[in-house]
C-alpha cells in the first residue's frame, strides 16, 4: 500500500463530513418545528392543523462468527466481506434515523438515513427514504421520491431487526437482493373483499445504488430501471402475497477490471463474448409469500424465482419456512431455507481458453444449499429485544454465490454461523 | 383453548390476577356508526384499512402507553402483547407506510379526542361510557 498524502486524507475527511452534513442540516431545520410539534401534541386541538414532526430510529448491535474460514458469511450481497472464524459486528450492526413530517392527516414527508457496513466496505450513511406520501382517500395513496422496494414480502423492512422475528432475514431467500430503494413513485390501493382485505401496489423508478462485485470493485446499478408490484389478500390470521419485479440494468458489470485484478491480461472480455453482457438486460423476480399470524403463533412460508436474461448470472429459486411461538417475553423460532440455481447454456467463443473463463465467471453465481435456523427472541423491555441464533448451512462446495471470498481449497459448502444481536427502536 | 397461552403467560410472569380492565370500543354518538365487526376494528387499529362503513376516514386513538387498558385491548382484539404490537408498528413506520393510532397522554384526553371528531374511534373502560359515545364492539369474555 502506498502512503496517503496528508491533503488526500483531508479531502477524504471533508468528503465524509459533507456526507453527514445533510443529516445535521435536516436536524437544524426541523428542530424548531419539533418544539412546535410537542406543543401541538399537548394542546387540546386534536387535529394536525400545524405541521408536526416525529423523529424515530432503529438499530442493531450484533456479533456473528462462523465455524470455518472457507468462505465469509454475509447478510446479503451488498456486503463486500463477512464473518469468518472471528466474531465480527459488521454483518448485522446498523443504525437508522427517520423523520416523519406531517403536513396534514393525509400528507407527510419521510426522510430516513441508515449507516451500515455496505458495498464499499464503509459505514457511510445512505439516504434510504426521502419521499412525499399522500392519501387521496383512505384506500388510495401515492408516494414519490426515494422509496423502499418491495421485491418480496417483508422486503422493505429487512434492516429493522426489531420488527422481524429472526435475527436477520434468511439469506437463502433475501441474500441475493442488493436493491433496497428506488428514485420513483408507487401507488397502492386497498379494498374489502369477502371478509378480508385485498390490496395492491405498483412501483416504478430508477436505482441509485451500487453493489460490490469483487476485489473491491463496485457494480454501479444507478440508472437501472425497476418496476414491479404485488397483489395481497389478508383474511383473519392469513395473508398471501404474489409479487413480481423487474430490473433492467443500465451499466455493464465491471468484468474487465475484475479479470485484471484476478491476474488475467486479455482484450476486453465482452468484445470476445458479447452475449455475456448485463447492460440493457433484465432480471425478473417473482415470489409468493404466505403468513399465518394468530396470537402467539407466527408462521411464514415464501418462495421466489429469479430469472436473468443474460447468462452471466444463473437463474435461481429459493424458499423458506419459519415458525415461532411466543411464551411471555420469549419467542423461540425454527426455520429452514433452501436455495439453488440452474446451470446456464453458456455462449461459446472460438478463442482458446475463453469458454473456461466464461464458465468460471458464471460459476461464481452458483447456489445449491439449505440452511436450518434455530433461535430465540427475548423482549427485554419496551422497544428492546435480544436475539441469539444458530444457522447450519449445508451446501455443495460449488455453492458460492451467497458467500464472499471463498477459498477454493478450504470451502466445502458447509458452515455453522453463531449470532447474537440487540435490536432497538426509539 | 385460546385462554390457555394467556394463562400460561400470567403464571410465567407471576402476574397477580387482579380484576381485569374491560375495554369496549366506542365512537362519537354523532358519527352515525351503529356497530363494527372485530375484523373492522382490527383493520382500523392496525392501520390496514381506515375507512368507516359510512365512507369517512376512521381516526383511531390509543390509550396512554403505560395503560393496562391498552394491553388488555390488544390482547382481546388480536391476542397480542404490546411488545408485538410495537414490533408490528416499527415495521410499518420504518418502511414508510401507515402511522399508528394517535397515543393519548391521559384517559381524559381520549375522551376529549373522541368528542372532537366524528371519525374518532377509541376503546375505553366500560364504566366510562356516557351518552356522548356509542359502543360499537364488545369483546366476549
Amino acid at each position: 500500500m502506498f502512503m496517503r498524502r496528508p491533503n488526500q486524507i483531508r479531502v477524504k475527511v471533508a468528503a465524509r463530513l459533507l456526507k453527514w452534513s445533510w443529516v445535521g442540516l435536516v436536524a437544524c431545520v426541523l428542530s424548531p418545528l419539533c418544539g412546535a410539534a410537542n406543543a401541538a401534541n399537548t394542546a387540546d386541538a386534536p387535529d394536525a392543523d400545524r405541521i408536526s414532526l416525529q423523529l424515530h430510529g432503529f438499530g442493531t448491535l450484533g456479533v456473528t462468527r462462523a465455524d470455518t474460514g472457507g468462505a465469509e458469511y454475509v447478510r446479503d450481497l451488498s456486503q463486500p466481506a463477512g464473518a469468518g472464524k472471528r466474531w465480527t459486528a459488521k454483518v448485522d450492526s446498523l443504525l437508522g434515523v427517520q423523520a416523519n413530517m406531517l403536513f396534514s392527516p393525509q400528507t407527510e414527508a419521510v426522510l430516513q438515513a441508515v449507516s451500515r457496513y455496505h458495498f464499499d466496505g464503509s459505514h457511510d450513511p445512505e439516504l434510504t427514504w426521502a419521499f412525499l406520501h399522500h392519501d387521496f382517500s383512505p384506500d388510495f395513496s401515492l408516494r414519490a421520491g426515494r422509496l423502499g422496494t418491495e421485491f418480496y414480502m417483508l422486503g422493505d423492512s429487512r434492516l429493522v431487526g426489531y420488527s422481524n422475528l429472526s435475527l436477520r432475514p434468511p439469506p437463502d431467500f433475501y441474500g441475493s437482493l442488493v436493491f433496497s430503494y428506488i428514485d420513483g413513485l408507487d401507488v397502492s390501493t386497498t379494498f374489502p373483499m369477502a371478509n378480508g382485505l385485498l390490496s395492491g401496489k405498483l412501483f416504478a423508478g430508477r436505482s441509485p445504488e451500487k453493489a460490490p462485485f469483487g476485489f473491491g470493485i463496485d457494480w454501479d446499478l444507478s440508472g437501472s430501471n425497476m418496476a414491479g408490484g404485488y397483489l395481497d389478500y389478508l383474511n383473519g390470521p392469513w395473508q398471501i402475497r404474489f409479487s413480481h419485479a423487474q430490473v433492467r440494468f443500465k451499466r455493464e458489470i465491471p468484468i474487465d477490471d475484475w479479470l485484471v485484478l484476478g491476474g488475467f491480461t486479455l482484450p476486453p472480455y465482452l468484445s470476445m463474448v458479447p452475449d455475456m453482457a448485463m447492460a440493457r438486460q433484465a432480471a425478473h423476480f417473482s415470489s409468493i409469500g404466505l403468513v399465518f399470524d394468530q396470537g402467539p403463533l407466527n408462521i411464514q412460508l415464501m418462495f421466489n424465482q429469479i430469472r436473468h436474461d443474460s447468462p452471466a448470472y444463473e437463474d435461481s429459486k429459493a424458499g423458506y419456512a419459519l415458525a415461532a411461538y411466543r411464551f411471555g417475553e420469549l419467542t423461540p423460532y425454527l426455520g429452514i431455507s433452501r436455495s439453488f440455481s440452474m446451470e446456464e447454456t453458456l455462449p461459446s467463443s472460438p478463442l482458446p481458453g475463453i469458454d473456461a473463463l466464461t464458465a468460471m465467471m458464471v460459476s461464481q453465481s452458483h447456489i445449491d444449499q439449505y440452511t436450518v435456523t434455530l433461535g430465540g427472541r427475548w423482549d427485554i423491555r419496551k422497544n428492546l429485544a435480544m436475539k441469539a441464533q444458530v444457522d447450519w448451512i449445508n451446501g455443495k462446495p460449488s455453492s458460492l454465490f451467497l458467500f464472499k471470498n471463498p477459498d477454493p481449497i478450504n470451502w466445502d459448502g458447509n458452515m455453522t454461523v453463531y449470532s447474537l444481536a440487540l435490536d432497538f427502536v426509539f | 383453548m385460546r385462554t390457555l397461552p394467556l394463562l400460561l403467560i400470567c403464571v410465567l410472569l407471576g402476574v397477580a390476577s387482579g380484576p381485569h380492565a374491560e375495554p369496549v370500543v366506542v365512537v362519537n354518538a354523532r358519527s352515525g356508526i351503529e356497530r363494527l365487526s372485530q375484523d373492522e376494528v382490527i383493520n382500523i387499529f392496525l392501520g390496514r384499512y381506515r375507512k368507516l362503513p359510512n365512507g369517512a376516514q376512521a381516526i383511531p386513538i390509543d390509550q396512554p402507553e403505560t395503560s393496562a387498558l391498552r394491553a388488555e385491548f390488544y390482547r382481546r382484539l388480536v391476542n397480542k402483547e404490546l411488545n408485538e404490537i410495537n414490533a408490528y408498528w416499527s415495521r410499518l413506520i420504518f418502511s414508510g407506510k401507515t402511522s399508528p393510532p394517535r397515543s393519548a397522554s391521559s384517559v381524559s384526553e381520549v375522551i376529549t379526542l373522541l368528542g372532537s371528531h366524528a371519525g374518532s374511534i377509541a376503546y375505553i373502560e366500560r364504566s366510562q361510557v356516557d351518552p356522548r359515545f356509542r359502543i360499537v364492539l364488545e369483546f366476549q369474555r
